[in-house]
């Protein structure tokens, strides 16, 4: 009895686990098959044509890399200030600093389609933007921020006690200590939480629909006021909505692969790095 | 100057989320005011006579998330299991790194997928039940049980492997088997982290957009007699998420009382979202820490 038990359970843990991967493998292999097809350099390399059916991506390309660009230039200064707050000037385990980190945990799980949302009515409507990239900028740039700064708080918390001693021994300031040691050991932080945060960006789509992103007719900005671009998620969203004619169908499979290679990755970027945290974490 | 600037950054970053928050209450106070707990109780969405009770909705959000959660999660901590228990170190830091590729991958591919193949395999299953379309709740619940299952496998994950091994050696030095071990030591004591898991798991559910808003359908006013019948699941419905992503946002602007009953569905939002996963994280940390 207690044989069969340990057997059965080790076979549904096992089991589970296998079809976890399998679903998610074949998720993988179904868009590969289908995407790979429509993957040339003329698809890469030229605009849109008739309306999504033919011609390329490179204007959605652009887009999607001008959108998480800036928002990763907003959000990492305010990040590292934030994690500096909490780790070094706040005192790091008094009552507001551990609310200060809950707060970003708890920021963590706001949805997407709400900060699109505090980006309509604040820049695309009152400060009447109209929709521009700086717009979508800002909001993915919400979107990113509690993720890096949780992603740098925790890094700067994994300093070696003995660096901070031996800095404080040789007599430097608080200010020298964030300069000469706590910045350059948490970069490790700010670059893994920084392209954990874009790879989600990139694919976001709800944050940029009402504020960032049009179908058609947009190429590089040239000012702020209305000027949005087009970006790859969504272009994906509008071609999936007309899935029923038949030459959307490559372009389309296309689309989402070049998505997910540009999100695989900047998230396989960051593995090497965490792997390395990891190691010295148990040294 | 240090100080001084990551003083002024952070609170500038602080005051844009609370800013949201403030926001999101002002704007929706107009249908509040005119609606009072209407707006949640009753199920009468419609704009043009100016009637807002988003019951409809809550009932959708809640619905698909527990349908996501019901299918992820006995399949999600079974492979927490299998990974954190049974994999190698090395094998279970690919399945790691595999599971965080996937958590990546946009909620607009799966929205792609969840059109082009689960809204016909849904059709074709349940074509003896004779819903109208493949666009029904039950898809939508189908597709985000698989979007959550990373969260939910790599949390739980996670809550399993920081139980200590010092528990499991000693468990297994007691003569209990390794299935043993498991079921009435390591699960038990990993408790408040697997809660963590299941709750930050719902909290992604509940706000997960674009994927939704392709294949639920976006039926307005649709809630069974019975809050228990499973009739509805066949059906078209809406949730919070799709009625905020669809064209009645752009719509509404303009005019006060609908745009403050389309906040009002964000603020709704955000608290149960909120609540969820603040609760999650809490769970969550105490979990590590002890």
């Amino acid at each position: 009895m207690r044989k069969l038990i340990n057997y059965l359970l080790a076979a549904a843990a096992l089991g589970s686990m296998s079809v976890v991967i399998l679903i998610l493998g074949g998720l993988i292999i179904v868009i590969a098959q289908k995407g790979l097809p429509a993957i040339s350099w003329s698809f890469l390399s030229s605009g849109m044509k008739q309306a999504g059916a033919s011609g390329g991506i490179i204007w959605h390309l652009v887009g999607t890399l001008l959108l998480i660009t800036t928002a990763w230039l907003i959000t990492s200064p305010l990040s590292l200030s934030l994690a500096l707050l909490q780790q070094v000037w706040l005192d790091k385990k008094g009552r507001w600093s551990q609310a200060l980190r809950l707060f970003f945990y708890t920021c963590n799980g706001v949805p997407s389609i709400v900060f699109g949302l505090f980006g309509f009515m604040i820049f695309v409507q009152y400060f009447n933007w109209g929709k521009s990239w700086l717009v979508g900028g800002i909001v993915l740039a919400m979107s990113m921020l509690p993720t890096v700064t949780l992603a740098i708080m925790e890094r700067m918390e994994a300093i070696p006690a003995k660096y901070l001693e031996a800095s404080a021994a040789l007599g430097l300031s608080k200010t020298q200590v964030v300069w000469s040691v706590i910045l350059p050991q948490s970069l490790t932080g700010l670059a893994t939480g920084s392209l954990l945060a874009l790879a989600r960006a990139a694919g976001e789509t709800a944050p940029i629909m009402f504020t960032a992103t049009i179908f058609a007719g947009a190429t590089f900005p040239d000012g702020i006021r209305e000027n949005p671009v087009l970006t790859l998620p969504y272009h994906i969203f509008i071609l999936a909505q007309d899935s029923f004619d038949p030459a959307m169908g490559p372009q389309l499979w296309g689309s989402a692969l070049v998505l997910i290679a540009l999100v695989a990755t900047l998230s396989l970027l960051a593995l090497p790095l965490r792997l390395i945290m990891h190691e010295e974490s148990h040294d | 100057m240090t100080r001084f600037f990551s003083w002024l950054f952070s609170l500038l970053a602080l005051a844009a989320f609370f800013a949201l928050l403030l926001l999101f209450v002002w704007q929706s106070l107009p249908v509040l005011r005119a609606e009072g707990g209407s707006y949640v109780t009753e199920n009468r969405w419609f704009f043009r006579q100016h009637q807002f009770g988003a019951a409809a909705m809550i009932y959708g959000s809640v619905v698909v998330s527990i349908i996501a959660l019901m299918i992820a999660v006995p399949l999600g901590l079974g492979a927490a299991i299998g990974t954190a228990e049974y994999l190698p170190a090395r094998l279970r830091w690919v399945a790691k790194a595999f599971m965080e590729l996937l958590a990546g991958i946009p909620s607009v591919v799966y929205g792609l997928l969840g059109i082009l193949l689960l809204r016909n395999w849904v059709y074709d299953g349940f074509v003896a039940f004779e819903p109208l379309s493949g666009d029904t709740l039950l898809t939508a619940g189908l597709l985000l049980s698989i979007m959550v299952l990373p969260t939910i496998v790599t949390l739980g994950d996670d809550a399993l492997r920081a139980v200590s091994a010092k528990q499991r050696h000693a468990a297994r030095g007691l003569g209990l088997t390794h299935a043993e071990t498991i079921l009435f030591i390591t699960l038990p004591q990993a408790g408040k982290g697997l809660w963590a898991a299941i709750l930050l798991g719902f909290g992604r559910a509940m706000g997960e957009t674009i994927a939704v808003f392709l294949v639920v359908g976006r039926q307005d006013n649709q809630l069974p007699e019975n809050l228990f019948s499973l009739s509805m699941l066949l059906e078209a419905g809406q949730t919070l998420t799709s009625k905020l992503g669809g064209a009645e946002t752009n719509i509404a602007y303009g005019d006060p009382l609908h745009w403050a009953a389309i906040t009002g569905l964000a603020l709704l939002l955000l608290l149960i979202t909120g609540l969820v996963t603040w609760l999650g994280s809490v769970f969550r940390r105490r979990s590590q820490d002890a």
